[in-house]
């Protein structure tokens, strides 16, 4: 069984997958409160598929891009969790889960998933089918992504997630999806096909977020 | 009954199993200092992010050197400390509970530096005093017995370590400031400056800020000033006001026994001085278990799980988190 986990948006949450597909999902509307929500979650998804972690063969996560904070809680627990069933984990980018879920939705185009990044950047990748990544996530800043996606002129691309959401002036040219967090049973879809493609789970200590921005190196004494 | 502690709360990427509530069967720390010097401090973005890249090899190696491949709980630092960091290892504390189906128990990383003693001195005799200073505590408390402490002070500016570590920075002696400092006191003359000493209140609080600024001054004042003597200077006037509150605290108190904690407490004077200025036993944990480390949360942890249970998988980190003190 695949257990996905999602935290790189505010609103975090859990799916169990087999082989028949989605078995259950839990969404967590506490904002930005992954670190307290995620691990009762996980109990719930688990209680609502009928299964026990040890049923679990490899654990999906969402790397980002997205927030700091929320990409360390889900890699956090994902290892965790692999570290101690002795199993392998997945990584997928949040901008290829939202993608999926506009692919999902019956679109046949091409998807530009953009996510708030802050200080006026966004993260973007573009695809043309769930596994064709045409442009891999990058930081870019909003009026520029957008600029050169109205420029090439695809009459057949959709725009999806907060960075579209955030800037509607910028992406109003083009058609914005309403969809903007990255959901849990779109991850284990994507993760899914990708096992089933014959990709391999890495080892826990693998993992890795997708920060795509440096470090900030501010010292703040009266935090420590 | 073995529990594997995990502590991420600064700098330090920690693990340990300890058996019975004091026997440590292993114990990891991979500390980030070398991330953090050229910054002259902890940054808590560089932390955070090291966190999540050493704590699985960190905690393989503690289950590895334990011989265990599922400990009976899991205890990690909830607070206080840097947010990003404590959330870390606090997830995969609770992950790692969940997936051996064990308990998760919170634990205080000051409780932690109490239990410092507690694995060391099998002959401690209570009421205790202790005096724990690092980089980002500075607390006087009365460790009744275990888990029943009196905040009886703390610093109401810098912590000791970081004035150790800004009066360095500022004197060019490097990162971290205090093995930087008391390696160089040693050619200096500690009375070559007079540096006040924040005693005169009566009260067991603390306060720096006003020895780094008269360090400072000091400094432009006397640019031809040997830096060792500026050193010695200092690093006397914080052991000196250090050791006079914390021998005061055991008269005034009838405590039985004086011990030392956190980083600070490895600095070569404070273990020299304090014994002196008691006449009760002193307890000087070693350098390993001064520093942050994972064994004495992991005996924390042991110990707030028989006494009050495990804690709720939606614990919260609390980067502000104090002591819990009865009166
Ligand atoms: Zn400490």
């Amino acid at each position: 069984m695949l257990l996905g986990i999602e935290t790189a948006a505010e609103c975090a949450g859990v799916a169990l997958a087999d082989d028949e597909g989605v078995r259950a999902v839990v969404w967590v509307r506490g904002e930005r409160r992954h670190a307290e929500t995620l691990a009762p979650a996980i109990g719930h998804v688990l209680e609502q598929g009928q299964a026990s972690l040890a049923d679990v063969d490899t654990v999906a996560l969402d790397v980002g891009p997205g927030l700091f904070t929320g990409l360390r809680v889900g890699v956090a627990t994902a290892q965790g969790l692999a570290q101690g069933l002795g199993i392998g984990v997945l990584g997928v980018t949040s901008v290829a889960v939202l993608a999926r879920e506009v692919f999902d939705a019956g679109w046949r185009g091409q998807v530009a998933a953009v996510v708030d990044a802050r200080r006026k950047e966004v993260f973007a990748a573009r695809y043309a089918a769930p596994t064709e990544e045409i442009e891999p996530p990058a930081r870019r800043t909003p009026a520029e992504l957008a600029a050169s996606l109205v420029a090439a002129g695809e009459d057949d691309l959709v725009v999806v997630g907060t960075g579209a959401q955030r800037y509607p002036e910028l992406f109003a040219p083009l058609h914005v999806a309403a969809i903007s967090a990255p959901s849990p049973a779109a991850l284990v879809a994507l993760a899914a096909g990708r096992l089933r493609g014959g990709e391999k789970p890495i080892p826990p200590g693998l993992l890795r977020p997708m920060y795509l921005r440096e470090a900030d190196a501010r010292i703040n004494w009266a935090q420590r | 009954m073995n529990v594997l502690g995990i502590e991420t709360s600064c700098d330090e990427t920690a693990a340990a199993v300890v058996s019975d509530g004091r026997l440590v069967r292993s114990s990891v720390v991979s500390s980030q200092i070398d991330l953090h010097a050229r910054y002259g401090g902890v940054v808590p973005e560089i932390a955070g992010r090291a966190h999540v890249e050493l704590l699985v090899p960190v905690v393989g190696e503690a289950l590895a050197a334990a011989g265990t491949d599922r400990p009976d709980a899991v205890a990690a630092t909830y607070g206080p400390g840097l947010i990003g960091s404590l959330l870390v290892g606090m997830s995969a504390a609770k992950a790692l509970a969940m997936s051996w189906d064990v308990p998760f128990v919170g634990v205080n990383h000051l409780e932690g530096h109490l239990f410092a003693p507690v694995i060391e001195e099998p002959s401690l005799l209570w009421p205790l005093v202790v005096l724990l200073v690092s980089g980002g505590h500075t607390l006087l408390v009365l460790a009744k017995a275990p888990g029943r402490y009196r905040l009886l002070g703390q610093t109401l500016d810098d912590a000791a370590g970081e004035a150790f570590d800004k009066v360095a920075r500022y004197l060019g002696l490097g990162y971290p400031g205090g093995p930087a400092i008391d390696r160089t006191a040693r050619e200096g003359d500690p009375r070559a400056f007079s540096f006040p000493r924040a005693l005169n209140d009566g009260s067991y609080d603390f306060s720096f800020s006003g020895l780094k600024t008269a360090v400072v001054r000091t400094a432009q004042r006397h640019p031809r000033a040997a830096t060792c003597d500026l050193a010695a200077s200092f690093q006397d006037a914080v052991v000196d006001v250090l050791v006079t509150k914390a021998a005061r605290a055991v008269t005034d108190l009838g405590a039985k026994g004086l011990c030392l904690g956190g980083g600070v407490a490895a600095n070569s004077l404070l273990r020299r001085r304090a014994p002196a200025a008691v006449d009760v036993p002193t307890y000087l944990p070693s350098m390993a278990m001064c520093t942050d480390n994972a064994a004495m949360i992991a005996a924390a942890g042991a110990w707030r799980l028989a006494h009050e249970g495990p804690s709720p998988l939606s614990l919260a980190a609390d980067p502000n988190l104090f002591l819990t003190f009865d009166t």
